[in-house]
């Protein structure tokens, strides 16, 4: 939310509540509506909520798990957050995460490199791969106007089954399984744990959220982009050039993205294989929400899913609950905070006209949102 | 072998065109409503578990319907009433099924993939009289099961409420030009619930269909993008009734390809089964080239 002419400068900690409010109204309903759930189905909610916390968070083992399935929800979350502060919901980075995952597949146990040069070229096909991917919907958006969000929509299954034809079939492993070929040991992102596949992607992740905050808060172009994100029109008259901008905001996010699967090959897997992920790219657009944007947000954010994945197989052990509550706990979070940037709390009035509330996305305004080109 | 997968795509379809003629009514109310595929893993839930629990095909098939259209009404609700996105709400309520119902499997059937039972009541093949000692079309369109019916009777119905009521012209009014059918008194919000609703009983047939006509169990996402496809034959056909059911059958005998074909030849069914997405994008593409580019300000569209 932004100040609304302001008359003197806010104290720090109105701000901050008003900056951390939302996301813990949505956390708290949706851990209560969870709660509930639990207690229908006769199972003591604090027992459940106990053991994802002890489940996630006790003793080096466990926090490593966590630590492992925080990573890959970093890059995610961080990418759909850089389209989200710019007005653009960018939906695909599932797609673009895969994209970026077989290129780096590919380069990690193909390319006759030095050692020294196997992990940055992979990274490197990896941002490529993922940027790749999101030119498609961006360029088709920008020089055609196709609804970029219907783009994206598809454009995750067609990434999917490539990728799934690559693997099986293009450049398939010897063996049973659709993967491609075990990339070599220099292109691996190095192990720190015993306990889990928890590697050196953490940090490349802390980095692109470091990078990404200067970024935002230290750059011309990074206010462009944030202006385009609050109001496309009046960037436009402005002088921004809107759709060079969202072009290279989308370019990002799917560079990001890629990264998400680099990490994920190079590091967990030490391959591409075929359906590798359970959907981070969708949790992301979660972990964006939770942390409205911000970089550092996203860093809290995808800690909290990162700790709630980890703990949900505990207590599938445990206590015999499905895994599958933390995907209900996430989901409720992103329909909360989904209505949050419109509904007035003051005043239960409906605007008179369905047209575009203050505040939310310039790109695809509430009156149009439905229709493409019919 | 060609009569035979003629009359499994039939079949394959018919969750299809359940789904599209749901998704029908949003498109054409200006709702791009994605949240198909969690309306129908919801239904195809509460339908395989009524039915285990009373051993009737009509509860099943009821509380399939009943709870497809709650879920719609939750994302009616946080469209309408808060304002919510519509396509985060979608994929916040798609995912938001997904999990329910893998919990819920889980928690009440305690089965991890997959709930299979004997208890659990099949439809029977029906032989329509007439029809079925025809030469080539008998074998064809005979001894489907009651909802296959159901769903291709339902096209023209569904054409009819869209162009030919009252109701179906202020639909249409509100996906054409809202702001214009709100000046002209129309009740915008009521409309897209009734639409959103509508939406939810139509995939509630394809869920219930798909866990109790397709096959006999439920499994954990079996809907396995259906709802996507579907989208996809509405785009394709621009929310028109009767061609989007023709192309959703396309699509259908595209997904039957992709399970016989590899056997006999080797293709990758990975290629046939992106022909659904790759043609709507195609599509997509072509009639955004050909339409006007007036209102583009320094060369970027503002109200796409």
């Amino acid at each position: 939310m932004t100040d609304r002419a302001a008359p003197r400068p806010h104290p720090v900690l109105p701000r901050l509540l008003r900056a951390v409010g939302p996301p813990l109204f949505a956390l708290v309903v949706s851990f209560g509506l969870g709660g509930l759930l639990m207690a229908v189905l006769g199972k003591n909610p604090f027992t459940v909520y106990a053991v994802l916390l002890v489940g996630s968070l006790s003793g080096w083992p466990n926090l490593a798990v966590t630590l492992q399935l925080t990573t890959p929800l970093i890059f995610t979350g961080l990418a759909v957050a850089i389209a989200f502060r710019s007005g653009i919901w960018n939906i695909g980075v599932e797609g673009q995460m895969l994209m970026g995952a077989l290129a780096a597949g590919i380069v990690g146990y193909a390319a006759p490199l030095p050692d020294w040069a196997m992990v940055p070229a992979c990274l490197l096909a990896a941002l490529a791969g993922g940027a790749a991917w999101a030119a498609i919907p961006a360029l088709l958006r920008a020089y055609i106007g196709v609804n970029e969000l219907v783009l994206c929509l598809m454009l995750n299954p067609i990434a999917l089954l490539l990728t799934g034809y690559v693997s099986a079939r293009v450049l398939k492993a010897p063996g049973p399984t659709n993967k491609l070929p075990d990339v070599v040991d220099a292109a691996r992102l190095a192990n720190f744990s015993l306990y889990s596949q928890l590697n050196t992607g953490i940090f490349i992740a802390l980095a692109c959220c470091a990078l990404m905050a200067l970024f935002n808060n230290g750059t011309v172009r990074g206010f462009e982009w944030k202006l385009i994100g609050l109001n496309a029109r009046f960037a436009n008259y402005g002088g921004i050039r809107v759709r060079r901008n969202v072009i290279g905001v989308m370019l990002v996010s799917g560079a990001i993205g890629g990264l998400a699967g680099a990490e994920q090959v190079l590091g967990v897997y030490g391959a591409f294989y075929d359906n590798f992920s359970p959907g981070y790219g969708f949790d992301g657009i979660a972990v964006a929400m939770l942390a409205n944007s911000s970089p550092i947000g996203v860093l809290f954010s995808a800690f909290l899913f990162g700790a709630l994945n980890s703990g949900s197989s505990v207590l599938q052990m445990e206590l015999g609950i499905s895994k599958y509550l933390v995907q209900v706990l996430q989901f409720i979070v992103v329909l909360i905070l989904a209505a949050r940037f419109t509904f007035s709390w003051r005043g239960w009035r409906r605007p008179l006209v369905a047209s575009a509330p203050a505040v939310t996305l310039p790109m695809t305004l509430p009156a149009e949102q439905g229709t493409t080109e019919a | 072998m060609l009569s035979d997968i003629a009359f499994s795509s039939i079949r394959i379809a018919t969750p299809l065109v359940f789904a599209a003629l749901g998704g029908l009514y949003t498109f054409q109310a200006g709702i791009l409503n994605i949240a198909l595929d969690g309306f129908m893993i919801v239904a195809a839930f509460a339908a395989v578990g009524a039915a285990f629990a009373t051993g009737s095909l009509t509860m099943g098939v009821l509380a399939g319907v009943l709870a497809s259209m709650a879920l719609a009404a939750v994302l009616a609700l946080f469209n309408l009433r808060f304002r919510a996105h519509i396509f985060i709400a979608g994929i916040a309520v798609t995912f938001l099924a997904y999990g329910l119902t893998a919990l819920l499997l889980k928690a009440i059937f305690d089965q991890d993939g997959v709930f299979a039972s004997a208890a659990i009541p099949v439809f029977p093949a029906l032989r329509i009289p007439g029809l079925a000692d025809l030469p080539v079309l008998g074998p064809l369109l005979s001894g489907h099961t009651l909802l296959v019916y159901v769903a291709y009777l339902a096209v023209p119905v569904v054409a009819w409420t869209l162009y030919r009521t009252r109701w179906g012209l202020r639909v249409r009014m509100i996906g054409e030009a809202e702001d214009a059918a709100l000046a002209a008194g129309v009740n915008v919000d009521a409309i897209k619930l009734q639409t959103m609703v509508i939406s939810g009983f139509f995939c509630g047939l394809g869920g219930a269909y798909l866990s109790l006509g397709y096959v006999s169990l439920f499994a954990k996402q079996m809907t396995d993008e259906r709802g996507l496809i579907a989208l996809a034959a509405i785009f394709f056909a621009k929310g028109r009734p009767v061609a989007t059911t023709l192309v959703a059958l396309m699509f259908g005998v595209a997904t039957a390809l992709a399970v016989r074909l590899p056997q006999i030849t080797g293709t990758a069914p990975q290629l046939l089964q992106i022909i659904p997405y790759a043609a709507t994008i195609l599509a997509l593409v072509i009639v955004g080239i050909r339409a006007n580019r007036s209102s583009t300000q320094n060369g970027w569209r503002f109200d796409t």
